[in-house]
């Protein structure tokens, strides 16, 4: 112990007395401060320098064997002047001061405190914004307890200088010390030496031995560093107990083992680190070993890695938990001389039937891809890949390739061993990530549920704003003229691979015009009018109010309305959010939805998922949104071919009157009954060409040759129907619920009034063209 | 091209993902399967109560290579397909809407709808991290959730590329189910082939892995998690030095070519075939 003179202390009272004593190799200390080293020169040896709180200018040297004392953390500021405190006499005792702000410059290593001198005992202290903190040269059997180091953390880590560098300088204690924002706490050149019980983080290695024998690093934790520990060039280190844990920089070992000889690794936690413990030519002598025994290996990207020609290994009782890679091995050859007994593997699928704890087979680390690696390093590249499992999980379940293990542990435990290490690492929750998390997760459900909910809203709002859009579309739309040709189809012609659909057909309809395409199935009627609408490529032209379809396809679409033959819509919406997504899309007034589904009879279905309408209630549906912007164009593929009788009638009913208002409409039917009574013109069809252009008055007389009508009867009397046909010679045809019957212009009503007069009961009967 | 038809059929294709089997399948598989690899990875070994973060990390990216560009592809492979076989594509064009406005409105509404579904997963497994006082950075955890919309982006552009050239959702599905097999195992697994065959060099490895938008993912996802690619031996080593910083924003390139590319290709080709 040191000696104290209590003759001769000082203390210095928490008052600014402005002593103003200069020091030649510093600034002057500003007003603020005390000046603490005319203290110092005017202690004895021994005296005890006792400050209570106070803010006192640094640097200073003690070059004489006393203690300062701190009570109240008085502050000692470096200024940025080099080292804070530099020590040059042995036997010098600092406790309980706060050191700061040291300079930055790493070829002077400039530190916190400074030794040069044996038997420090520096202890209690908080050293905070300093490049190195303590630095050790020749200090020999001085102690560093229980001092607080932070580095300069807004520093790069090269940049940074140790926590604690200990140099030259034999049984050191180094103990119960926090150490953050530094690069090492190294140990070089220094014997019999123990570094126990520090916790370093955010540092580059955490421990860093070099050069150093017969030392103790024990119950040390070590996490959140680039490099956990790093022992180089030294024997006989033992390093047991420690937490090495989360150490993922470059390097990223738990624990580095380079060029050591007689260690001995022994129960550490060494967890998700990149590489659990890495061993590199250790053992270097031919009469030294390595131990490696009773170490939890968790987590890791690879438990244990080593250069291949390593050996002379003992691997012990250690448990290797979920390690990405188990064992891996670098360099080019297989492992051999090492000893790995009694280790648990996660991995293992052995049993062990004696229940004597250890598998009664062995456990070999053989996975195809890992010795694929060692053949061919490159491969590397392919890990986290999907294939990898693949190609491990089809070697094991057919191995035909057996690959070469790269540790065999013959006697392999059963359980994992768990040292008795007091953990006391907390764990605290990352605030930041959580809260990201929890939006994230909301965000999401926004995306989702929220998003489309907004645009709905949004669309409801815009009620107002719809009736602008409905007058901007109208604007879009040249009115036509009646009279004047508002549909052009020149030279059109479409082909299906070698079927020729359309040929060179050419048909300008006027302003106001109803014409019916005729024609068989397969005449081109549909095509034609997908070509209108141009929703497929064609040769030749077409225009709609003089709008290119090809060119202006959009603009000229906003003129027409179209009922297609089949109507199909996304099953998944309702009849309100189907029609309400084609009037935003068709820039219709919102507000005129309800309308339409009340004149087309829809309204007490809207809430109604579209799947759930039958084939009328989708024509009408289709019908409803073709007419939602009011287009002067109405194109219908065969537009009551799904419904019924009466359907058919209310729908024609309502063309009828939309015909009555101007609408210029184009459609396909193949029943006479629509075409005559209903169209100002008829086109007729067949194989894709335009082979007539009529009007209905000569409809019969033209068509007749071709047509056919359908009769609807009982059931039991078709046959009865047939019979008397045939017997007047037309040709008659069973078909569903009914018969078809060949007819000619002059014989259009001769077979109803046959079966009527027959005593035949008839349903219904429709005039179609004969397909 | 008029940004609200764009926008509606963009809100239409949400609402089609938020009824579709398969997106709430897929969405509640990533999610449950995230949830449940960050708690195997974070229990702790031992009564130790120290978690795994790099466990996680890795089986998360194990996880995102696996699902989400199954997800995507058959997503992407649906879309087009199955309107056209129902024949609502051809109501739709037959619309005043362009079909760049109707492939556009589709890739970001499924976009938006891959993006909630990556986002719940990611936040639920980004919640458990954080709880174990995991020190993912919050710029590593967006960056890795950008990589991973990059990824469903590009994988979504192929299956509509897929899904354009189909008449039937089935053959679509069937085509991108194969290149997903492609992508995630064959590939690799040819690639893995001729460097041990042909004796590849680092740069070729390095050149034809990064034709595969998985593994364009995968480098930058761990340069996002770990900032090096050392993990990925001489390969990832040699990326690293020739490239440095700056691949991640080759990859991200690379990422977006997909898209762009996919996109570009698919547009054509609804061009020439229309609606039908």
């Amino acid at each position: 112990m040191r000696k104290t003179r209590k003759s001769a202390f000082f203390f210095v009272l928490l008052i600014f007395t402005g002593w103003t004593f200069g020091f030649a190799q510093t600034e002057p200390a500003p007003a603020s401060m005390v000046e603490l080293q005319p203290l110092i020169e005017r202690a004895q040896p021994g005296d005890t320098l006792y400050l209570d709180g106070g803010l006192y200018a640094g640097p200073v040297t003690i070059d004489k064997t006393i203690a300062i004392i701190g009570k109240n953390w008085p502050v000692i500021d470096g200024r940025l002047q080099g080292t804070v405190i530099e020590i040059t006499a042995p036997g010098v005792h600092l406790q309980g001061l706060k050191i700061i702000n040291s300079g930055i410059d790493l070829s002077e290593e400039d530190a916190g405190i400074a030794l040069d001198a044996p038997d420090a005992t520096i202890i209690d202290n908080h050293l905070q914004e300093v490049l190195f903190g303590i630095y050790l040269r020749r200090s020999h059997r001085t102690v560093l307890r229980n001092n607080l180091i932070e580095g300069k953390k807004e520093m790069e880590i090269p940049r940074r200088g140790d926590l604690i560098r200990a140099w030259s300088s034999d049984s050191l204690l180094i103990a119960d010390n926090i150490l953050r924002y530094g690069r090492d706490l190294i140990v070089w050149f220094s014997r019999n030496s123990i570094v126990r019980n520090n916790e370093v983080r955010y540092a580059r290695y955490g421990i860093h031995f070099m050069y150093s024998d017969d030392c103790l690093i024990e119950n040390n934790t070590l996490i959140h560093n680039s490099v956990g520990t790093f022992l180089m060039f030294s024997r006989r280190l033992t390093y047991r107990h420690n937490i090495v844990a989360y150490n993922r920089g470059a390097s990223g070992f738990g624990i580095g083992v380079k060029d050591l000889d007689d260690g001995l690794i022994e129960e550490n936690l060494i967890i998700d680190n990149r590489v659990g413990i890495f061993v590199d030519n250790s053992p270097r002598a031919l009469d030294a070993r390595m131990t490696y025994v009773g170490n939890v290996i968790a987590y890791n990207d690879a438990g244990f890695g080593l250069l291949s020609f390593v050996q002379r290994s003992h691997i012990n009782k250690n448990s290797f938990i979920e390690n990405y890679e188990q064992v891996a091995v670098t360099g080019a050859g297989f492992l051999t001389g090492n000893d790995w007994q009694g280790n648990y593997w996660s991995d293992y699928f052995g049993f062990d039937e004696d229940n004597d704890g250890i598998g009664d087979i062995p456990y070999k680390s053989e996975k195809l891809f890992e010795d694929l690696i060692l053949r061919k390093p490159e491969l590397r590249f392919f890990i986290y890949s999907p294939v990898i499992q693949a190609v491990n999980f089809a070697a094991q379940a057919f191995p035909l390739v057996k690959p070469h293990p790269k540790v065999e542990d013959p006697v392999p435990r059963m359980q994992p061993f768990f040292p008795n290490i007091d953990i006391g690492v907390e764990l605290r929750t990352n605030w930041p990530l959580l809260i990201s998390g929890v939006a994230s997760i909301l965000f999401g459900l926004f995306l989702i549920r929220g998003f489309a909910g907004s645009f709905k809203k949004a669309n409801q709002e815009s009620k107002t704003r719809s009736e602008s859009m409905q007058t901007i579309a109208k604007n879009m739309m040249p009115h036509s003229r009646h009279g004047e040709a508002s549909i052009a189809i020149n030279n059109v012609t479409k082909s299906f691979g070698p079927i020729v659909a359309l040929k060179d057909a050419t048909l300008h309809i006027a302003g106001g015009e109803c014409v019916a395409l005729w024609g068989a199935n397969g005449a081109g009627k549909t095509t034609l009018l997908r070509c209108i609408l141009g929703v497929i490529p064609f040769e030749g032209n077409i225009t709609i109010n003089s709008y290119d379809i090809r060119k202006d396809g959009k603009q000229a679409r906003y003129h027409i309305g179209f009922v297609p033959q089949e109507i199909q819509f996304h099953d998944h919406f309702s009849v309100l959010e189907t029609i309400r997504f084609y009037a935003k899309l068709k820039k219709a007034p919102v507000e005129r939805i309800q309308d339409w589904l009340q004149i087309v009879g829809l309204e007490p279905h809207a809430e109604k998922l579209v799947k759930e309408l039958s084939g009328g209630m989708k024509q009408r549906l289709a019908l409803a949104i073709a007419l939602l912007a009011d287009p002067p164009i109405l194109l219908l593929d065969e537009p009551t071919a799904n419904l019924d009788m009466r359907s058919r009638e209310e729908f024609l009913s309502i063309l009828k009157k939309l015909k009555d208002n101007g609408k210029t409409i184009v459609f396909s039917s193949h029943r006479m009954t629509e075409v005559i009574p209903f169209a100002d013109r008829i086109v007729v069809m067949e194989h894709g060409k335009v082979v007539a252009d009529i009007p209905p008055s000569e409809a019969y007389s033209y068509l007749g040759r071709f047509s056919q009508i359908r009769i609807y009867l009982p059931e039991e009397q078709i046959e009865k129907a047939i019979q008397i046909l045939q017997g007047e010679n037309f040709e008659v045809s069973r078909n569903g619920l009914g018969i078809k019957v060949k007819i000619d212009a002059q014989s259009r009503l001769r077979p109803i009034a046959l079966l009527i007069d027959s005593g035949i009961s008839i349903y219904d009967f429709e005039y179609e063209l004969e397909h | 091209m008029d940004i609200h038809n764009v926008l509606l059929i963009t809100w239409k294709e949400i609402l089609n993902a938020r009824r579709n089997r398969w997106f709430i399948l897929y969405t509640i598989i990533f999610a449950l399967l995230s949830l449940a690899l960050s708690w195997l990875g974070l229990a702790g070994v031992g009564s130790y109560n120290l978690a795994g973060f790099g466990k996680t990390t890795a089986s998360l990216i194990n996880l995102i290579l696996l699902i989400v560009p199954l997800m995507g592809l058959t997503l992407g492979a649906i879309s087009l397909a199955g309107e056209r076989e129902k024949g609502t594509l051809l109501y739709l064009l037959a619309q005043p809407v362009s079909p760049f406005e109707v492939l556009l409105g589709k890739f970001l509404g499924i976009g938006t709808a891959l993006l909630a579904a990556l986002l719940i997963g990611f936040g639920l497994s980004g919640y458990l991290i954080a709880l174990r006082g995991g020190i993912t950075q919050i710029s590593s955890y967006l960056s890795l959730i950008g990589f991973t919309l990059l990824l469903a982006l590009a994988t979504l552009g192929v299956g509509l590329l897929i899904s354009s050239f189909m008449k039937k959702a089935e053959s679509a599905v069937g085509m991108a189910l194969f290149l997903w097999l492609f992508f995630v195992f064959f590939g690799d697994l040819g690639l893995i082939g001729s460097t041990l065959f042909f004796k590849l060099d680092i740069q070729q490895v390095l050149t034809l892995s990064l034709i595969n938008p998985l593994q364009s993912f995968k480098l930058g996802a761990l340069m996002s998690m770990r900032a090096n690619l050392e993990v990925l031996g001489p390969v990832g080593l040699y990326a690293m030095r020739t490239f440095g910083s700056q691949l991640v924003f080759l990859v991200s390139a690379l990422l977006g070519v997909w898209i762009l590319s996919s996109f570009v290709v698919t547009y054509a080709v609804i061009q020439r075939k229309g609606g039908l």
